[in-house]
């Protein structure tokens, strides 16, 4: 489905009357402008802190990279001990009760004792950020791995497939549409852990810069950090969507029919001089 | 049975003496089944839900232990699944992320070796010998129910066993497809000298594909008789309107409703 020039023309519009009602609102004084500075003013912060000072990049750069680390970590750990889980009935049985424990409390309120342990710096914020992000791709994983079809199942155990065979060429294949979900949600986790965590103290980050202006009053810089975090969340955002098109091509209609075409042409050659023919039409 | 030859016990491929298989503890799926199966012999199974057609089966495939009894193939005791024997279901179990070609592959590529080009022109083959020529490279869900349980027979083909095990492999087709595919695995079945165990609901059917019908009851399941079916291997569809054949359906109907 194609989204239309007029859609794409009504979205602007909407947009374009949202923006420009927010500007008379504040420019009117209907809402004090001191708490909720006009999009102009906003603008201009963003183009100043981006391009003018350039004061964001840095802060960008430490917050994605805590972002991006802490995912890393909590996914490996999360998919790892998945895994385990899943392999061996006992691990389960016996890493369960922690699991629901870990899973029940507010992982945020971790944060604190985390800076006590990993200090001030940005290995803190990994952390909170892993610790916060690594529960969806676990469960994604382990309820990924178990929820196997069992014909498939009996397939494999028929063909004498060994348990490595069984667990990449099977339950691994079968999970990674809802492993890619658990990491999509885990992503954003991640970016709300390190944000947290450089609320609670740092010394750089766009946490860090957001706190600084609101004590500052400088809402429309407030504003415009808003906006960049919205920037990154919408590149993260982005790449696993690339990602979930690469890796779970099966789901997605226009990467199939794409493959099927690459392959008819990789293989032509054994298409050729098939002796025999169809022995049947397809009656479909 | 291989051409002029006079079939004796040694030919016997597949023998039970007094299978049973008791689900845990208490649910008797099959009851003291005796049966010789032998090289080359098409046998249909049939019986109500539940009677344990299915257990039957996978015990013959290795996938679960008999309670009591033996149960040979080939002479060797049956205790896993074995080379020499191949199962389909009635649902395709194809891989989505994997083509035509690929799943027709899967029993290659779970040898362990390397896929060569050789072994993709034996998988388009069969993809064509079932009828797909034009879809080598589409995914299942580019295919039609019909369409991918062709690709489950290539499949079952591909892995080169003279012992197929098919569990109402048809069952979720629709009539036509159905009966134009019984042709089909009627002709391969004998093309390729496999001895086959087919489990249908459907008597005519059974009766139809098979040298022999097992005909089972259920609660306990048991493997009440086993008719002769004496057509010979080549059949058409006008069998079904003769005599002797809705004899021989009213004899396993007879068999069935007594059960009861
Ligand atoms: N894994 C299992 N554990 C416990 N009971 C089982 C199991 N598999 C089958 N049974 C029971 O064994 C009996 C026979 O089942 P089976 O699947 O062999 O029947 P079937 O003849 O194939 O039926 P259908 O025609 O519906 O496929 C049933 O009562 C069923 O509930
Ligand atoms: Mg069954």
């Amino acid at each position: 489905m194609k989204t239309s020039a007029v859609t794409y023309v009504k979205h602007f519009a909407l947009f374009a009357a949202i923006m420009g009602l927010w500007e008379v609102a504040a420019r009117q004084e209907w809402v004090d402008s001191l708490l909720l500075p006009a999009p102009s003013k906003i603008f201009t912060a963003l183009i100043n802190i981006m391009f003018q000072s350039g004061l964001m990049w840095h802060h960008f750069g430490v917050t994605l990279y805590e972002t991006v680390a802490g995912f890393l970590i909590g996914s490996v750990i999360g998919f790892v001990l998945a895994v385990l889980a899943a392999q061996f009935m006992g691990f389960k049985t016996y890493s369960t009760p922690y699991v629901i424990a870990l899973q029940v409390t507010p992982r945020i309120a971790l944060a604190p004792l985390i800076i006590a342990w990993f200090g001030f710096g940005i290995s803190a914020k990994v952390v909170i950020a892993a610790v916060i992000c690594f529960f969806p791709p676990f469960v994604n994983t382990l309820t990924g791995l178990l929820d196997y079809d069992r014909d498939r199942m009996e397939m494999f155990r028929s063909l004498r497939a060994s348990r490595w065979q069984i667990f990449t060429q099977l339950q691994l294949p079968g999970a990674m549409p809802i492993i890619m979900a658990g990491l999509k949600t885990a992503i954003s986790l991640a970016l709300i852990g390190a944000i947290v965590g450089e609320f609670i103290s740092a010394s750089e980050g766009l946490g860090l810069l957001m706190q600084r202006f609101t004590f500052q009053l400088n809402m429309a810089a407030s504003f415009a950090i808003l906006v960049t975090l919205t920037l990154m969340g919408l590149i993260l955002y982005w790449i696993m969507e690339v990602l979930d098109d690469r890796l779970v091509y099966w789901r997605h209609d226009t990467r199939l029919q794409q493959r099927a075409t690459r392959d008819r042409r990789r293989y032509a050659s054994l298409l050729k001089g098939v002796g025999g023919g169809p022995a049947l039409q397809p009656a479909e | 049975m291989k051409e002029g030859r006079i079939a004796t016990m040694a030919d016997t491929t597949i023998r039970g003496e007094g299978v049973s298989k008791i689900f845990s503890g208490s649910v008797v799926a099959v009851e003291d089944a005796h049966f010789d199966i032998r090289q080359g012999e098409f046998i249909s199974i049939v019986g109500p839900s539940g009677c344990g057609k299915s257990t039957l089966l996978r015990m013959v495939a290795g996938l679960i232990d008999i309670t009591s009894g033996n149960l040979t193939i080939n002479g060797s005791v049956v205790s896993e699944p074995r080379n020499d024997v191949a199962l389909m279901f009635q649902k395709a179990t194809l891989l989505p992320w994997k083509n035509a070609m690929e799943n027709v592959l899967i029993p290659t590529s779970l040898q362990g070796r390397k896929i060569t080009d050789a072994d993709r022109k034996q998988a388009i083959d069969l993809l064509q010998l079932t009828g797909l020529s034009g879809f080598e490279f589409a995914y299942p869900d580019q295919l039609s129910g019909g369409m991918q349980q062709r690709v489950a027979l290539a499949r079952l083909l591909n892995t080169g066993s003279n012992i197929l095990l098919l569990d109402e492999p048809f069952g979720a087709l629709d009539e036509f497809t159905r009966e134009t595919m019984n042709m089909e695995l009627l002709r391969i079945v004998s093309e390729v000298k496999a001895t086959a165990l087919f489990v249908t609901h459907n008597i005519a059917e059974a009766i139809f594909l098979a040298d022999r019908v097992f005909v089972m009851t259920p609660r306990p399941g048991r493997l009440a008789r086993i008719v002769d079916v004496p057509f010979g291997k080549d059949r058409t569809p006008d069998l079904a309107q003769t005599p002797e054949f809705n004899r021989i359906v009213s004899e396993v109907r007879s068999i069935l409703g007594a059960g009861h």
